[in-house]
């Protein structure tokens, strides 16, 4: 406990978090301002718009599965809060007061928790605000069902999973930037070639953007399908099974390593 | 009890044997400077020590355990390392924090901590201004937090000024003369410590080449008698039918193996006038050099 206490007070005595969660915000609001924008637009096809109008139920819950987009930022942080340590040092005394190296790594994981969820309510309270204002002046009427609090909690947990996922990340490879790269490499590249090609899907669904997918998936098809997707739950364990072994791997291998 | 123990310690990177069967100990009260060139293999050992570099063979237990195993080792053990492990952003203030939460300490033990190193002005300031000196005397400050009895210094004179090298020096004595600490304080440079330590231990290429207390190492270097004589064509014969070694430098003889007053004897018997008789100091730092194998200065 006291080492999740020490792992939040190496985030809060450094700038890198609020200016990640400033980007963080800038993407989601981004995002929100352009889903409403282009809302009901049927565009030159004929047939049905390829977002939801804005008076829709869909609409809404499309609205509200908007965040976990941003989820790329809650990671670099976690990728950031384990790869400093070693970039700068600081892993020299870190382990001399916690000599036991995979307690390090539990203690980021248990920072990660919190900070990932703390992302997650900044964002859906954004949300909340731009789905309740747009709504109202559309004349829709609010609906919270059963699927938009799925879809709430689904967000809130690939932005905490993300997060750990990065931890993991970082542990595993100790350079910062390669870390870094690696990353959004693996975000904007890999996931984005897997799960538009529908030969690929299989792999996709147990990507970490694939499970995501399935956490905060409103069921609306933005044009790639959502068939192929694993159920929520499962979407969920995928997230957190990569964190872990991440994690897990790391603490057998490179956390071993001399320190020099 | 031995504070620290290391027994036969061996550890390779690579090809390169950095330790090699280095075996010492320190005791409570006591300094002992662990000395050799660069590269000679002391950072290895300290890091073996502290948990940080996994050793090949051998121990290194502090307090008779090792360092991984120590229940509370910033209570026990307080090390300064490199100067640089400080994320810059951060203040002096939140690096002991940080550290203090994580060890479980009262928070009050940073500012105690910067106090006592001299760096209360500049808790608030974020690390990236500091200068080499301040940034070895927060590191020192983080050895101090736990209040341990045992101290693990690796170079801590690097980027002090000479006046920060005088406060170490007194600060040293005190923590191990005054509050029965041992301390083990690593350096290239004898002068640095030759006036502070108790104990000294020589490690050179990996392996220990001498340890003992400093007035062994003094008296373990080959004791001259310097004399000065009008006519040294007299004596010189005479000495060396008694048993010594002489040899001529600067207008001196530089006698091995007889003492002053022996010396003085056959000065008298040869009836040769000495001008000067006197005890050569060994010079420590010629002993260090040639054990070392760096030759002469």
């Amino acid at each position: 406990m006291r080492l999740i206490r020490a792992e939040l007070q190496k985030l809060t005595t450094t700038r890198l978090w609020w200016v990640m969660l400033a980007v963080t915000v800038a993407y989601a609001l981004l995002q929100l301002g352009l889903t409403i924008g282009f809302a009901g637009v049927t565009g030159d096809q004929p047939g049905a718009p390829a977002i939801p109008g804005r008076d829709t139920r869909e609409f809404q819950d499309l609205l509200w599965g908007l965040g976990a987009g941003g989820a790329v930022f809650p990671m670099v942080l976690g990728v950031v809060m384990m790869t400093s340590e070693y970039r700068y040092q600081t892993i020299t005394s870190t382990f001399l007061t916690t000599p036991r190296r995979a307690r390090v790594v539990v203690g980021k994981l248990g920072a990660g928790v919190v900070v990932g969820l703390a992302f997650g309510l900044v964002v859906l309270a954004l949300t909340a605000v731009a789905v309740v204002v747009t709504v109202s002046i559309a004349g829709g009427e609010l609906a919270f069902t059963g699927a938009t609090a799925r879809i709430v909690v689904g967000t809130l947990a690939v932005l905490m999973l993300y997060t750990l996922f990065g931890i993991g990340l970082g542990a595993l490879i100790r350079n910062q930037l390669g870390a870094i790269i690696a990353a959004v490499a693996w975000v904007f590249v890999i996931e984005a070639v897997v799960s538009a090609i529908p030969a690929l899907q299989p792999v996709g669904k147990w990507t970490p953007g694939g499970a995501a997918a399935a956490l905060t998936s409103s069921g609306v098809d933005l044009g790639l399908g959502t068939d192929w997707l694993l159920p929520a739950w499962a979407g969920g364990v995928v997230l957190l099974g990569y964190a872990l072994v991440f994690a897990a791997v790391a603490s057998t291998t490179t956390l071993r390593r001399d320190i020099t | 009890m031995s504070a620290i123990e290391i027994r036969d310690l061996g550890k390779s990177f690579g090809a390169v044997r950095a330790v090699d069967g280095v075996s010492f100990t320190v005791e409570p009260g006591t300094i002992t400077g662990y000395l050799g060139p660069n590269g000679a293999g002391k950072t290895t050992t300290l890091r073996c020590l502290l948990g940080l570099v996994t050793a090949d063979s051998g121990t290194a237990l502090v307090n008779d355990r090792r360092y991984v195993e120590l229940p509370h080792p910033l209570s026990e053990v307080g090390a300064v390392l490199e100067a640089t492990n400080f994320h810059p952003g951060r203040t002096a203030l939140n690096h002991l924090r940080i550290i203090c939460t994580a060890a479980g300490l009262p928070l009050a033990r940073a500012d105690e901590a910067l106090e006592q190193v001299g760096l209360a002005d500049v808790a608030g300031k974020r690390v990236m201004g500091f200068s080499l000196g301040m940034r070895q005397r927060l590191a020192l400050a983080t050895a101090l937090v736990g209040h341990p009895r045992v101290f693990i210094l690796d170079e801590p004179a690097n980027g002090l000024d000479p006046a920060g090298i005088q406060w170490l020096r007194g600060f040293l004595r005190h923590l191990a003369h005054e509050r029965g600490a041992a301390v083990l304080v690593s350096s290239h440079v004898l002068a640095e410590v030759e006036q502070t330590v108790d104990n000294v231990v020589i490690i050179a290429k990996g392996r220990l080449v001498r340890q003992g207390s400093l007035a062994e190492l003094v008296s373990n270097g080959d004791a001259a008698i310097r004399v000065r004589t009008a006519t040294p064509g007299e004596l010189v014969p005479a000495l060396e039918r008694a048993g010594a070694t002489v040899t001529q430098a600067d207008g001196f003889l530089r006698v091995t193996g007889l003492d002053a007053e022996r010396i003085g004897q056959i000065a008298l018997d040869e009836r040769v006038v000495l001008t000067e008789v006197g005890q050569e100091r060994s010079d420590l730092q010629h002993v260090f050099l040639e054990l070392t194998g760096e030759g002469e200065s």
